[in-house]
């Protein structure tokens, strides 16, 4: 049966995968990642289809907003000519190829072997506030308390770590 | 509720201690007096942090001591510190220690002695024992990120030195890979069975209301994304310029930090939530089994530098350990499949360390005396770190009496419980072939001529006899070792 | 409306095309975006398993808000090591950051 959300869904999977080949295959970086925002996009669409509104915005506002920008900063800083110098793909590049084409043919054998394959999904109980669940289980001690702490507990590793690593040392500055 | 709350504290009490103690050691750094000549150059080399990082350590190593014989479940089953993670913990935080000791002296030396050094050690000693604790995958994955980060920063803590640099992107880009393929494969078993709870695994798998291929294809992604953190082959390729162009303390807490955690998880995920499928599983693993310590050992054969050396060593010991988890799901071997690994990692440890101590003392600036020449005449010019260094090599091998005899003992034991005779076979084989080339390092240092300087530190020198003593005598006592690791038992609270 | 294996395999095909910019790409920053690709398709994966299998327990949502930190911690520590390798070396292609053999 064909539904608006199913053309909506194919028309955004099309255009996402499609802008996530240009990135793995665009010669310019910055246009790489201009494609990788569309892609982000994208999959922030499928999370809004998939009535998960609040990592709609969490993808938009973190992925877009701040990793991809701080990938743009990193060509920037590292790219004289955002342009590769000979070819973009290493000699592997047929290996490359091959592997992929046979993880996503192993991928989609399990998926479709599977007889939860044509499962609908069932209407979202109309009391039921994802966004408040989502909350209490990120601080609820027989939830998901451990994992949030210790993500920021990641987040402050990888800071030290990055500060660690960038930190320019000259010998005349003190 | 509240009682609730202090349980599941209570359970990860010495990873908080850790961490905590971490966070405050970084701000203490800051305000410690620093040495002159070193803060010139931005260092921080005051010899209080290794200090202050390595009573971290015992205090939480004290607290897990006071717990063993005490399980505890945390977090809605969650956590767990059981036997098998304190026994972890314990080799981690010693392993941390050792570390401590081998880098004070040859951080400074090469310059880069800085306290950030050992608060990211600290962190990254956080993850490893939260690994071994993890009963959630969704644990598993990030307590992987936490030993990682930090790990993929030492790594390159030696800039600017372009080789460290080089190990630390090469770490970093395949650890990064490796970890989208385990939470890929994580996602996936959710996805067949519903939850990310070992528990909940195991009893949805039960109820047989699961899907066999998914859960199958996302075990195979997570032996992928945890294959690569623990270096077996296919999955190895960063391990040789990873663990040559990090700094030698670095790589020596990498390669029995991450494999003895990696481990953990593998021994923790497998035995628990996948013991049904070993029908399946055991082939994948029997094979990767051989082909890590074929390709492994054979490889080794043609260094000449003996960082690469001892990378090449690791992954074939990466090998000797998965073949203990090859009969992991069979009826009644699985206690003893855990508790041969536990013994072989305590044997890694140890030896690693010992010939980690070595290098690190014959190691120049500039990256020079890490060829297998600038060895030739240590037997008659520093007859005390050949004796360290030959004791590592013959535990390497497995010849008695060292420890790692009486680990290979106990494993091909293992394999031959579980009838995998071809598989003990192969062990067998590639260890005659590796006995080639660690004796090698032996013929070079006793009977060649050459003049090597080797460094005089203390801690580094108690560190090297230290663990050399440990493996020899150890060996001869290791009933007490092999006691404590057959009650690391994995079982479902 | 939409089955559940149409976001699976739209998640299994996102996850592939990551890992062939991961695998075949030269510039490491091309390597990072494929990896953030495969970390997408993840999450696109617990979202739908999420909302198809279990609506009633928001333990997918928080799965995926975790793959999001971690992602946001990888990228600050990959760049930072980029940048570093690129003051001095003028280059951040991968193949030739070879001091050492691969």
């Amino acid at each position: 049966m064909i539904t608006v959300s199913l053309i909506i869904f194919l028309i955004v999977a099309v255009i996402t995968l499609g802008s996530a080949l240009m990135v793995v295959t665009a010669r310019n970086l910055v246009h790489a990642a201009l494609w990788l925002v569309v892609a982000l996009f994208g999959v922030a669409i499928l999370f809004g289809l998939l009535q998960a509104g609040f990592l709609a915005v969490v993808q938009v506002v973190i992925y877009i907003g701040a990793i991809v920008i701080l990938i743009i900063f990193a060509i920037m800083l590292t790219q004289r000519n955002a342009l590769e110098i000979g070819s973009r793909f290493n000699e592997n590049w047929g290996w490359a190829l091959g592997i992929s084409a046979l993880v996503f043919a192993a991928l989609v054998w399990a998926i479709v072997s599977w007889p939860g394959f044509h499962v609908q999904a069932q209407p979202l109980d109309a009391r039921f506030d994802s966004v408040a669940e989502l909350g209490k289980a990120l601080v609820a001690s027989n939830g998901y308390a451990l994992p949030f702490e210790l993500a920021s507990v990641l987040l402050l590793a990888a800071l030290i770590g990055a500060i660690v690593i960038a930190w320019e040392r000259k010998p005349e500055e003190r | 509720m509240i009682g609730d709350i202090m349980t599941s504290l209570w359970a990860i009490l010495p990873v908080i201690v850790l961490a905590l103690w971490a966070c405050v050691l970084l701000l203490v750094d800051l305000w410690l007096p620093k040495d002159q000549q070193g803060s010139q150059q931005g260092e921080s080399n005051s010899p209080i942090t290794p200090l202050l990082a390595a009573l971290g350590m015992l205090t939480s190593a004290a607290i897990v001591i006071a717990r063993i014989g005490q399980p505890t479940m945390g977090f809605g089953g969650m956590m767990m510190a059981d036997g098998f993670s304190h026994f972890i913990c314990l080799l981690l935080l010693a392993s941390g220690l050792v570390t401590i000791g081998l880098s004070h002296d040859y951080m400074k030396r090469l310059g880069i002695a800085r306290g950030e050094y050992y608060v990211l050690l600290m962190f990254s000693l956080s993850g490893m024992m939260l690994m071994s604790m993890s009963a959630d995958l969704i644990m598993v994955f990030l307590s992987l990120e936490l030993l990682s980060i930090p790990l993929y920063v030492m790594a390159g803590i030696a800039t600017p030195r372009p080789s460290s640099e080089e190990a630390a992107l090469k770490y970093f880009l395949l650890g990064a890979f490796a970890s989208g393929f385990l939470v890929y494969g994580i996602g996936l078993v959710f996805g067949a069975t519903g939850s990310t709870s070992l528990q909940q695994i195991v009893a949805v798998v039960q109820s047989g209301n699961y899907n066999l291929a998914l859960i199958l294809g996302g075990a195979a992604l997570i032996i992928t994304g945890l294959g690569f953190k623990v270096a077996i082959v296919p999955f190895h390729m960063w391990t040789p310029d990873a663990y040559q162009g990090a700094p030698s303390a670095v790589t020596a807490f990498m390669s029995v930090g991450a494999k003895t955690a990696g481990f953990a998880a593998l021994l923790r995920v497998f035995v628990l939530a996948f013991p049904a499928f070993s029908a399946d599983i055991t082939p994948v693993l029997w094979g990767l089994a051989a082909l890590t310590m074929v390709l492994g050992n054979f490889a080794a054969i043609a260094q000449r530098n003996i960082k690469r050396l001892l990378a090449y060593s690791s992954i074939a010991h990466a090998g000797y350990i998965m073949m203990a988890l090859v009969p992991y799901g069979q009826d009644g071997l699985s206690a003893d499949s855990v508790a041969s690994a536990l013994f072989y990692l305590v044997a890694y440890a140890f030896t690693n360390f010992a010939a980690w101590a070595v290098v690190i003392a014959l190691e120049q600036a500039g990256e020079k005396g890490l060829e297998l020449q600038d060895y030739a005449g240590l037997g008659r010019k520093h007859p005390a770190l050949a004796a360290v260094m030959a004791v590592a090599m013959l535990s390497f091998t497995g010849v008695p009496p060292t420890l790692g005899f009486v680990g290979k003992f106990y494993l091909f034991r293992t394999v031959l419980e579980g009838g995998h005779v071809g598989l003990a076979l192969i062990g067998v084989l590639t260890s005659l072939v590796s006995a080639f080339y660690y004796l090698r390092v032996i013929v070079v240092m006793y009977m060649q001529e050459g003049e090597p300087e080797a460094r005089r530190e203390p801690w580094l020198q108690a560190m090297a006899y230290g663990s050399a003593i440990g493996v020899v005598a150890l060996s001869i006592f290791s009933a007490p070792l092999l006691f404590l690791a057959s009650q690391a038992v994995l079982k479902l609270f | 409306m939409i089955p559940l294996s149409f976001y699976l395999i739209f998640a299994a095909g996102l996850f592939s095309v990551g890992l062939f910019g991961v695998l075949a790409r030269k510039n490491a920053i091309a390597i990072l975006m494929g990896i953030e690709l495969m970390l997408n398709a993840v999450n696109v994966n617990l979202v739908a398993f999420w909302r198809y299998r279990m609506p009633e327990m928001i333990s997918g949502q928080v799965f995926a808000v975790i793959v999001f930190a971690v992602a946001a911690a990888e990228v600050a520590v990959g760049l930072a090591l980029f940048i570093s390798i690129y003051r001095r070396r003028g280059t951040i292609a991968a193949d030739q950051i070879d001091l050492m053999k691969w």
